[in-house]
């Protein structure tokens, strides 16, 4: 076996142009800031903390990059690290379970990895869309991480003195910290398992074209949830040491992680599209990443030179964003980074520039709607071709909208039994319809975009985003509330116009699209806010907010108190009605119109719709575009109810918009989708968070309620069980399946 | 030359839900030779092929490789058995090399990491066998045309020494070149003594390679003629007006 083949030198596959140029970008990088602020730059010491920082985001883009070669993605890594450093230290804490420290270390990596093997299963035997799973994961995993700490910290700085464990976030002899080995070490394994054994080859060819490697005979599944439990793993790595280095822990721990780390293994040249990618590069990216964080949240010390009157005067000033506001610009880092590689690298345009340098030939371009692409298609639209021969398609979508409603009555008969004396309240009713509002609002734009085959992630944070917007420009600046308003919605709206160019003409994924969105739109609006409080807008405003009886009063035309028609009036606010009006002409337009068939069509089939001459490209734009209009509109009504702009605003709302157009009967796959059923799910998804929420009377006297946290938890749940439930029950056809198989069993018998 | 089919079916039925997609169809493949399989769309082409690979599960009927009844469940058994197929698609990972695609799934190991130099070095033989002219085994499969993506899709076959390949619409998205070389490759394989099918809309190039052809129509066998015997007008004949052959089988 020594036969040494001889043949022509293969090429450098560990290491290539694009970590030379990372490189180089680095080191310009740092002298910049070495020449800016010598007192951050300038040490060895800063220099030695930013590859400490960058150390654990390193080991967790050394997962990441396995499960984005494999054309999937995981944006749990951060509450896995935050769940798993609560873990261990709940286990390992004096006050708690006070177990020996390698068993807390186990019993971590076990949780990591469970949580690894969870999201790699519901990707792959269970089918659901990676993005929503780990994003449901995310939330859950955070719930749970506040919920067990309950917000406190948990400190063991005394026990951890006798343990060499925690010498791995210690600084060593030779003065820089254990972290950094620990990094050279995972990325050295990471480096040669992708680049260099059968599964790093075996994840190429899974995300470069699924179909191709399953009849080459690679098992696609298990390299998928192989990705996903590598990922969760380093994610646990990467919580111990953080609980090494702190010997305390925080319900922070991990938090906004999988935004740095996506961003390291995407500026370190993996394509979001799979199948492209190294691991020497997603390192280097997640030190770039973290540089290029410090230098954000670190602020620069500014001297600009004035002339004034004849006379140089130098102002100190210190350049500083507000924490909030970080996210922000790693957005558009995340987005950039992602269009580098259908815009300079497939398009051949760099390489052309090169050539043309050298006095070459440019080089062959790459059919950019080559293979690799046309494996994704060919994913969603197999349920959608199956349906469409069924000619009982019509009672298959009564039936989508069936199950919401009667979710809806079932629910508040719950309430009802569980609290009569305040579930018909007024109050009760007038709070379920403003939650519910702000849902259906936000599920009537998702509607469209999810009948389209995409998704938006950024409703929440563009919700956010008016609503600073609009409580800025008139308590700041001292706008008309009409043109807050307007300016506002404005912004909102172009929110969806990136979005959509993004999606369409940059033919990025939705989700990755409205991923960076996410981010970036809610940094502007931490930025706007950071820490001013904003409230006490014009009435003129805050009547958008209000119930319909008190405009009834003012107008003198209120029914008399007691009636019926009063009753409705003090349980409606004029943005019900608002949102009421919307629903009605977004209904007619999905339900009725060529544009609503043409968003159905391309969410079912967009090929065959573009055959059909539909512009894909513009209903999609469109959708989108709407998506971000209902959101800004939502954020304008929130702060007009609220009468201040809450920093929390809208969070955690996508998961709920969207878990309540696919409990409505929308497809996550696209293709199907109806505002009727959208309401029906939005008013099942406030139920649920009314009933979680709900102050139970105990029959001993005392009363219970379930804390926020627990409750976030159980949405993230309801929304991996709705699309489990859609792809399972109406997709897969399981029922039937069942059926279809005892029925064969039964005359087989026979 | 041997007088046992390397390929032989009998009677084979496949439903899908109502759709009757073949119905009690036979065939039959003899070592070097080359068949081409025509019809309309929704024939029952590829589902036929697809059974005898394993992809599809047949309802009745019986497959013999070489004489022997085979029960293929996937198309990896019948791999192991010597078939391989070609698909329309080609199945290939743009994002991977020649020679990585060539070894999809069974590259050569050297210990736990994978034995570059050997990869590189048997790809380039297999392509010398195949005699196509690739800048380098080095290249990423997505920069290549349709015909040398082909190519490597047939190299990738042959690597695996068939002794049936299945060629789905090889000709559909080549150019006239492309489609010439093709063929050349096609009838060198015959040499080799690899037995082929060909799916193909296009008549000239199973006239130009074949030695046999068969027509389906509706999951049917409406005919077979020595390519010899016939001409394009009575097969394009048989595509349009045939009836199924059902007593002759029966019998």
């Amino acid at each position: 076996m020594t036969r040494r083949a001889t043949g022509p030198r293969p090429p450098a596959d560990l290491f290539g142009n694009w970590e030379l140029g990372l490189l180089v970008f680095m080191a310009l990088l740092y002298a910049a800031g070495a020449w800016i602020n010598p007192d951050f730059f300038g040490s060895s010491g800063a220099f030695l903390a930013v590859l400490r920082d960058a150390a654990r985001y390193g080991v967790m883009a050394v997962g990441m990059s396995f499960v984005i070669v494999n054309r999937d993605l995981d944006l749990s890594v951060g509450s896995t690290a935050g769940l798993v450093a609560v873990g261990f230290s709940m286990f390992y804490a004096p006050a708690i379970y006070d177990l020996p420290v390698w068993v807390a270390a186990l019993l971590s990596v076990f949780l990591g990895g469970a949580i690894g093997l969870l999201n790699g299963v519901l990707v792959t035997k269970l089918k659901v869309p990676a993005f929503i799973a780990t994003l449901a994961m995310l939330f859950i995993g955070r719930g749970l991480v506040l919920g067990v700490t309950g917000g406190k910290t948990i400190g063991y700085a005394g026990k951890a003195q006798a343990d060499a464990f925690f010498l791995m976030g210690e600084t060593n002899g030779l003065g820089f910290n254990n972290q950094i080995f620990v990094l050279l070490l995972v990325g050295v394994l990471g480096v040669y398992a992708l680049g260099r054994t059968r599964w790093g080859y075996e994840t190429y060819a899974v995300g470069g074209n699924a179909l191709a490697a399953e009849y080459a005979g690679i098992p696609a599944d298990r390299v998928r949830i192989r990705g996903f439990v590598l990922s969760a793993l380093a994610a646990t790595l990467a919580g111990l040491m953080a609980v090494a280095q702190d010997k305390t822990v925080t319900s922070q721990v991990g938090q906004g992680a999988e935004l740095i780390v996506i961003a390291a293994v995407i500026v370190g040249g993996a394509s979001i599209l799979g199948g492209r990618g190294r691991v020497l590069g997603s390192c280097l990216g997640a030190i770039l990443v973290v540089l290029i964080d410090k230098v954000l949240r670190e602020g620069v010390p500014t001297v600009r030179t004035v002339t004034v009157g004849g006379v140089e005067m130098q102002i100190q000033g210190m350049m500083q964003l507000p924490p909030g506001a970080v996210p922000a610009f790693l957005g558009v880092i995340l987005i950039a980074a992602v269009l580098i590689e259908p815009l300079l690298i497939r398009s051949g345009l760099l390489a052309g520039f090169w050539a043309t340098l050298r006095g070459r030939p440019p080089p062959r371009v790459g059919i950019s709607d080559g293979i690799a692409i046309v494996g994704a298609q060919t994913r969603g639209t197999r349920s959608s071709a199956r349906e469409v021969g069924a000619t009982w398609l019509g009672r298959i979508m009564a039936r989508r909208e069936f199950a919401a409603v009667a979710l809806t009555v079932v629910l508040w008969v719950i309430g009802a039994v569980l609290r009569p004396d305040f579930w018909f309240s007024l109050d009760n009713s007038f709070n379920l319809l403003l939650a519910f509002t702000e849902v259906a609002l936000l599920a009537l734009g998702l509607t469209f975009v999810i009948a389209n085959g995409d998704i938006d992630l950024s409703v929440g944070a563009v919700l956010a985003m008016s609503g600073a917007i609009a409580a800025f420009l008139m308590k700041e600046m001292g706008v008309s509330p009409p043109l807050a308003a307007v300016a506002a919605f404005t912004a909102g709206t172009l929110a969806g116009v990136v979005n959509g160019l993004l999606a369409t003409r940059a033919r990025l994924p939705a989700f990755v699209a409205t991923l960076g969105m996410f981010y970036v739109a809610r940094g502007i609006g931490a930025w706007l806010v950071s820490g001013r409080q904003l409230s006490g807008f014009p009435e003129g405003f805050n009547l958008i907010g209000r119930k319909l009886i008190e405009i009834l009063i003012e107008t003198g035309i209120a029914p008399a108190p007691g009636t019926i028609a009063y009753n409705v009036a003090a349980a409606v606010s004029v943005q019900t009605i608002v949102m009421a009006v919307i629903a009605v002409i977004a209904a007619i337009v999905l339900g009725k119109t060529g544009f609503g068939y043409a968003v159905i069509a391309t969410g079912g089939n967009q090929r065959a719709a573009e055959y059909a001459g539909i512009d894909t490209r513009r209903v999609r734009f469109v959708s989108l575009v709407f998506s971000a209009m209902c959101a800004s509109l939502a954020g304008i009504v929130y702060i007009a109810y609220l009468r201040s702009f809450n920093p929390s605003a809208g969070l955690l709302r996508e998961l709920d918009a969207i878990a309540s157009a696919i409990i409505g009967g929308a497809s996550i796959f696209g293709g199907y989708g109806s505002i009727a059923g959208s309401l029906a799910g939005a008013a099942v998804i406030t139920l649920i968070r009314a009933l979680l929420s709900l102050q139970l009377l105990l029959p001993d006297g005392t009363s219970f309620v379930m804390p926020q946290h627990w409750v976030n938890v159980f949405i993230g749940l309801i929304l991996i069980f709705a699309v489990l439930a859609d792809i399972w029950f109406r997709q897969e056809g399981l029922v039937e399946r069942i059926r279809a198989a005892l029925a064969a069993r039964r005359t087989r018998e026979r | 030359m041997s007088t046992v089919p390397v390929v032989e079916m009998h009677g084979i039925s496949k439903t899908f839900g109502a759709i009757k997609a073949l119905h009690n169809v036979s065939f039959r493949l003899m070592p070097g030779e080359i068949i081409g399989l025509v019809g309309d769309n929704s024939a029952g082409k590829s589902t036929l092929m697809k059974v005898m690979t394993g992809a599809y599960q047949r309802d009745a009927g019986e497959v013999l490789v070489e004489g022997r009844p085979e029960q293929f469940r996937t198309p990896h058994d019948s791999r192991d058995s010597g078939i391989e197929m070609i698909y329309q698609d080609f199945a290939l990972c743009g994002n991977m090399d020649i020679a990585q695609n060539i070894f999809l799934g069974r590259w050569p190991r050297r210990g736990l990491f994978i034995d570059r130099r050997r990869m590189y070095a048997d790809a380039e033989a297999v392509l010398k066998r195949l005699k196509v002219d690739v800048n380098s085994v080095f290249q990423k499969v997505e920069s290549l045309s349709g015909g040398r993506q082909q190519s490597v899709a047939i190299a990738r076959a042959i690597s695996f020494d068939p002794k049936v390949v299945v060629l789905d619409e090889p000709t559909a998205n080549l150019s006239a070149m492309a489609t010439e070389r093709l063929l050349e490759t096609m009838l060198e394989l015959k040499q080799a003594g690899v037995a082929q099918v060909i799916i193909s809309h296009r008549l000239t190039d199973i006239f130009h390679v074949g030695d046999r052809v068969m027509v389906l129509k509706r999951g049917q066998n409406v005919g077979e003629r020595q390519i010899g015997d016939t001409s394009e007008e009575e097969v394009l004949e048989m595509i349009v007006k045939g009836t199924p052959q059902e007593e002759a089988s029966d019998i």
